[in-house]
């Protein structure tokens, strides 16, 4: 059951992010000044970047939850559950990641979408975590789905960096990283930096509020499941003639399965 | 066992199998299902790779390297790049007539699409089109613009005594 500290905190950390976005809107949209080049275009500047961030944050949190899960000696289902909690949250940041992208581009570029580097990346990322997301539906005991979920995050992981390194491995049509780039010297005007910053903050802590929401989620999915294997345990243990005789359950299940004959 | 000997286990079998039933045959259709989904996303991943190794890796020539192997390159079409020449813009009733450069080769180009908004003088657009003779024929253009961001009006601040705040 979830702790009286784990609520109060999750419940702090919604706060502070409510806060802290609420914050970046009002500076995004009218205290910083319109771009030289881009003109009012460069608010999306102050989502766009951070929920991407949030993104390659949340892949890493899962890459960091498979590695030690695989591992024996910290091996613990908690790890498997927090690597899946981040991986739905990040699926969710890369679509919007995709979405905020698109809306800039089709003003800024003159097109929804392009297969450059960037993007075909990018798209190429968020259908890899569905696909890990899809992998963990696949019916196997909890040791087994973890194992394999565990190894297809970190595969998946591989094209983190090769988003971020796209705009300098190849030629995009995307720019170039404007804070996180060789030098580490962002390209950005004092206000808009100081925003584009707290962007970044603010999106982190929605990020840890949706991970806590969705960890605990899963913990509960996993407390149920735990339950209805005891109750099917118990179910077997005060029938045991019934399902012992294999040979005349599995007789039984083929006449349910055949229409009755007059 | 003998069905008719212990009547009670025996009425309890249906039961009990329709039980296992409705938990094993959904979880099979749950599992058939699942792995459905996991074979469309693994075609997803093959059509973005073949898109990305198709398109991607050499997305755009530069100006300069296009008009090099434009003999090599014909009709066929292309992205170009450049950065659009300052007062090289013409509006035409097709369109707009430009030039781009990259290293110092100038590329006179016309365009029959509708400009994107920040399509301007001094800034690097991507073209889609192909060369007809010497000039390039483009049917789209995209703005490739930089990472720096300038505030368009750094001094439009208050100042008190003088001074910038």
């Amino acid at each position: 059951m979830e702790s009286k500290g784990y609520r109060w905190s999750r419940r702090a950390v919604g706060f502070v992010a409510l806060l802290l976005v609420a914050a970046t809107v009002v500076l995004g949209l009218w205290i910083t000044p319109p771009d030289i080049v881009q003109g009012q275009l460069v608010r999306l500047i102050y989502v766009h970047p951070p929920v991407a961030w949030v993104a390659y944050l949340a892949y890493g949190v899962t890459s960091i939850g498979s590695v030690l899960y695989l591992w024996k000696r910290t091996r613990n289902l908690k790890w498997d559950l927090l690597a899946a909690s981040s991986a739905e949250v990040g699926v969710i940041f890369t679509g919007l990641t995709l979405i905020t992208g698109s809306i800039w581009g089709r003003p800024a570029w003159g097109v929804w979408w392009t297969w450059d580097a960037r993007l075909t990346t990018t798209a190429l990322l968020f259908v890899l975590y569905l696909g890990y997301l899809a992998l963990r539906r696949v019916p196997a005991d909890s040791h087994q789905r973890a194992v394999r979920s565990a190894i297809a995050g970190l595969i998946a992981f591989i094209d983190v960096p090769i988003v971020h390194q796209s705009v300098v491995w190849w030629r995009t049509l995307h720019q170039s990283a404007t804070v996180l780039n060789a030098t580490l010297s962002p390209k950005i005007h004092g206000e808009m930096a100081m925003t584009l910053l707290l962007g970044f903050i603010a999106f982190t802590f929605v990020y840890v509020w949706m991970l806590m929401h969705r960890y605990q989620i899963a913990d509960m999915e996993q407390s149920v499941l735990d339950i209805e294997l005891e109750q099917l345990i118990e179910e077997r243990q005060r029938e045991p003639e019934s399902y012992s005789d294999q040979a005349v359950l599995t007789q039984d299940v083929d006449q349910i399965d055949q229409p009755s004959k007059v | 066992m003998d069905g008719s000997g212990s009547g009670g286990e025996a009425s309890n079998l249906p039961r009990v199998a329709a039980k296992l039933k409705a938990r094993t045959l959904p979880s099979k259709r749950k599992a058939r299902r699942a792995w459905a989904v996991v074979a469309i996303v693994v075609a997803s991943i093959g059509f973005l790779l073949y898109k990305g190794l198709g398109n991607s890796l050499v997305y755009f020539r530069t100006a300069a390297g296009a008009w090099n192997d434009r003999a090599q390159l014909g009709t066929s079409t292309f992205r170009l790049e450049g950065v659009v020449v300052p007062g090289s813009i013409h509006t035409t009733s097709g369109g707009v007539d430009f030039a781009v450069e990259s290293s110092n080769v100038s590329v006179e180009v016309h365009d029959t699409a509708n400009p994107p908004q920040l399509f301007q003088p001094n800034i690097p657009v991507v073209l889609v089109g192909h060369f007809s003779g010497s000039i390039f024929q483009s049917t789209q253009i995209m703005v490739k613009h930089s990472s720096n961001y300038i505030a368009a009006h750094p001094n439009r601040v208050a100042t008190v005594n003088g001074k910038k705040l």
